[in-house]
């Protein structure tokens, strides 16, 4: 290629799609900015920074979690799933009672437990290293929970709804949301609530130079081990199970799907069955991070999953996945430069520079479920 | 529908169609399309069951037709939603025949295959599949009985790869037919170069290819064809049409809806005029050509 050639494609770049080169040029003096300070004497340590990012990844992931069984009802059903958040909170809310039913068996009253009422989580002392079996059993009741929720609100609401707008079905999911966020607060009141006994959680101190660490805690860990375990296998069954292989026709061709053979109606329920049940467990993992939740913390986490959802290009699972720790690098790695208070725009800040260049999302066109 | 109901139709269909055919065989041509070994068939017309108006070796085929017609439609009313396309339309393909459906835009062509594959609103007649009733069942009951459909648009799956979309092609069985594949890699060279690139990269006429072979996955006895020459190259029209004869000189009937008339009627062993959603001609593909009341409403002189 000839350099005049270079020459006009840049000049047309620049013309055409001014955004680009601006988002470039800002991401450049903002990498160049975190190596100033990083060498300036009193500046931003590394500890700062390995914080930062492993805030970040945590964050990210959890969102990229429950994002990509958003993204996958949307690819499958089309339709934007409001009540998705809701399902998240539900998930949490029924694993943790089972957690908590587990771990203070015999020494508190089951009513109590049951509802996550007052005790002291100090004296219940649950935690990772204390109660690892009453976490799994936690988590697993999360996600089957959701299952059946999902399976049930779709057979009762969206399946007699199938051949309609995405417009009538989104509407009737925010009807669904408003109606399990009541539901919650109605038998579990609105008081936030701890759960974890954050004495117990153990934290591993990594050295990351300088003198530094980076303290990891516990139940970050687990959220982030988990998260990507699951994420995995969501990828391999995408890629490699019939199953997985059909979703992708799905929501790539659907009626060319139906002429194909496949049973489009089972499909549905199974990407209810996938998308639920990571919805219940990231509710699960990131109460379990937070070490407290309310009855509306999936309808808040909500805007954050559709940001992520979006930036990676609503319908790509693994645009979720991306999306999801971009968003949340982008709000912690924010820090460096803006107080606390401001990191959520930061984040949808970030969002929305993609958007202006990449208007379908960064996986747009690369539709895999 | 009772059945008296619908045999009072199928006799009064047939006595209309009966006086049809009698005009359709008045064309010129068919001392020409008799002469070629497999017109014996190919001079069947629609007038199926005891068409009135036929001449005698005419009713003679047709009232061997029951016994070997693979697909056999009958009055067929159909149409979508509750706009209705077709009327009393009647078709057959016998086994391992080759059947091409022409006609001017809006004729209804597309809409005929479709509603074989149970892809419409049926509102009338019967639809018999090697004996058996298949009007009104669900495309996904119709692939079991062996027949494949390949649609016109969109009918590759781009995001999978071109070896996904055979496997998508087997799904209605337990394992994925490893043998068959390497049938259909053997038909189709390039898909096998290409089985692990995803099928949206792929030019017109590759994804041409891998529909049909994703629709022969299941070895069907009938192949389904919506305008398959659509949006190729001139050069690669030829292949397409070589390929197709291929395809049915290994036993699939085929039933083929082409804008390409000229084409598709020289090559087919029967042919179909539709004209606003009814039989207009039928003959053998030959004497369609050679008719020139056919030539010069259908084929542009």
């Amino acid at each position: 290629m000839g350099i005049s050639e270079t020459y006009s494609r840049g000049r047309n770049l620049a013309v055409s799609r001014p955004f680009v080169l601006v988002a470039v040029a800002v991401v450049a003096i903002l990498t160049l900015d975190i190596g100033r300070r990083l060498a300036a004497p009193g500046g931003l340590t590394s500890a700062q920074l390995a914080t930062f990012l492993w805030e970040g990844l945590v964050v990210g992931l959890s969102i990229g979690l429950a994002g990509v069984g958003l993204s996958m009802t949307y690819s499958i059903l089309n339709f934007a799933n409001f009540g998705h958040g809701d399902y998240v909170t539900s998930g949490a809310f029924a694993g943790w009672a089972v957690t908590w039913l587990f771990a203070g068996a015999g020494q508190f009253d089951l009513a109590t437990l049951l509802f996550i009422g007052s005790v002291s989580t100090r004296d219940l002392g649950v935690s990772m290293l204390e109660t690892p079996l009453a976490i799994l059993a936690g988590l697993i009741v999360a996600a089957a929970a959701t299952i059946g929720l999902s399976l049930l609100i779709d057979r009762l609401v969206y399946k007699p709804m199938r051949d309609d707008e995405g417009i009538s079905l989104l509407i009737a999911s925010i009807g669904v949301a408003l109606a399990l966020r009541y539901t919650i607060f109605i038998v579990f009141g609105q008081r936030t609530r701890g759960l974890t006994d954050a004495q117990s959680v153990p934290e591993f101190a990594i050295p990351v130079g300088g003198g530094g660490t980076l303290d990891v805690g516990g139940h970050e860990l687990t959220l982030v081990v988990i998260a990507a375990a699951l994420m995995l296998g969501v990828h391999l069954l995408l890629q490699t199970t019939k199953l997985g292989k059909a979703m992708r026709a799905m929501a790539d061709n659907e009626d060319l799907a139906q002429v194909t053979g496949i049973p489009t109606e089972r499909v549905v329920r199974f990407t209810w069955i996938i998308g639920g049940g990571l919805a219940g467990a990231s509710g699960f993992l990131i109460a379990l991070e937070r070490g407290a939740m309310n009855f509306q913390f999936g309808w808040i986490l909500l805007l954050m999953i559709f940001a992520a959802v979006i930036l990676g290009g609503i319908g790509s699972i693994y645009g979720a996945m991306f999306g999801g720790v971009t968003i949340g690098i982008a709000q912690n790695l924010s820090l460096v430069w803006i107080p606390s208070e401001f990191s959520t725009v930061a984040a949808f800040g970030v969002m929305i520079v993609v958007l202006l260049f990449k208007p379908d999302g960064l996986f747009s066109g690369v539709t895999t479920a | 529908m009772s059945s008296e109901a619908s045999e009072a139709e199928r006799s009064e269909a047939s006595k209309r169609a009966g006086s049809e055919a009698t005009r359709e065989h008045g064309g010129g041509g068919r001392s020409e399309a008799s002469k070629r070994a497999r017109s014996e068939r190919d001079r069947r017309s629609v007038a199926a069951d005891g068409g009135t108006a036929s001449s005698g070796a005419t009713r003679a085929a047709d009232a061997a037709r029951p016994d070997d017609s693979l697909l056999r439609v009958r009055d067929l009313d159909a149409g979508y939603g509750d706009l209705q396309i077709l009327t009393d339309v009647h078709m057959d393909v016998g086994d391992g025949e080759y059947v091409t459906i022409v006609g001017p835009n809006g004729a209804g062509k597309s809409t005929v295959m479709k509603s074989v594959f149970g892809l419409t609103s049926y509102m009338g007649g019967t639809i018999e599949f090697a004996g058996e009733a298949i009007h009104g069942l669900a495309p996904e009951e119709i692939i079991h009985e062996g027949i494949g459909y390949v649609p016109q648009n969109d009918n590759v799956f781009e995001s999978l790869t071109v070896r996904e979309n055979l496997e998508m092609g087997a799904y209605i069985l337990d394992e994925v037919p490893e043998e068959q594949i390497e049938v259909i890699y053997d038909r189709f060279p390039i898909l096998r170069e290409r089985s692990d690139q995803r099928a949206g990269t792929m030019s017109g006429g590759q994804r041409q290819m891998l529909a049909m072979g994703r629709a022969l996955m299941l070895d069907p006895d009938l192949l389904l064809l919506d305008e398959p020459s659509a949006g190729l190259a001139p050069d690669l029209v030829q292949e397409m049409f070589d390929r197709i004869d291929r395809i049915n000189d290994d036993g699939t009937a085929v039933l083929m809806v082409e804008q390409n008339a000229k084409e598709a009627l020289g090559r087919c062993d029967r042919g179909y005029v539709l004209v606003n959603g009814e039989n207009a001609y039928v003959d053998s593909g030959e004497a369609l050509l050679n008719d020139e009341q056919v030539r010069k409403d259908f084929l542009g002189g």
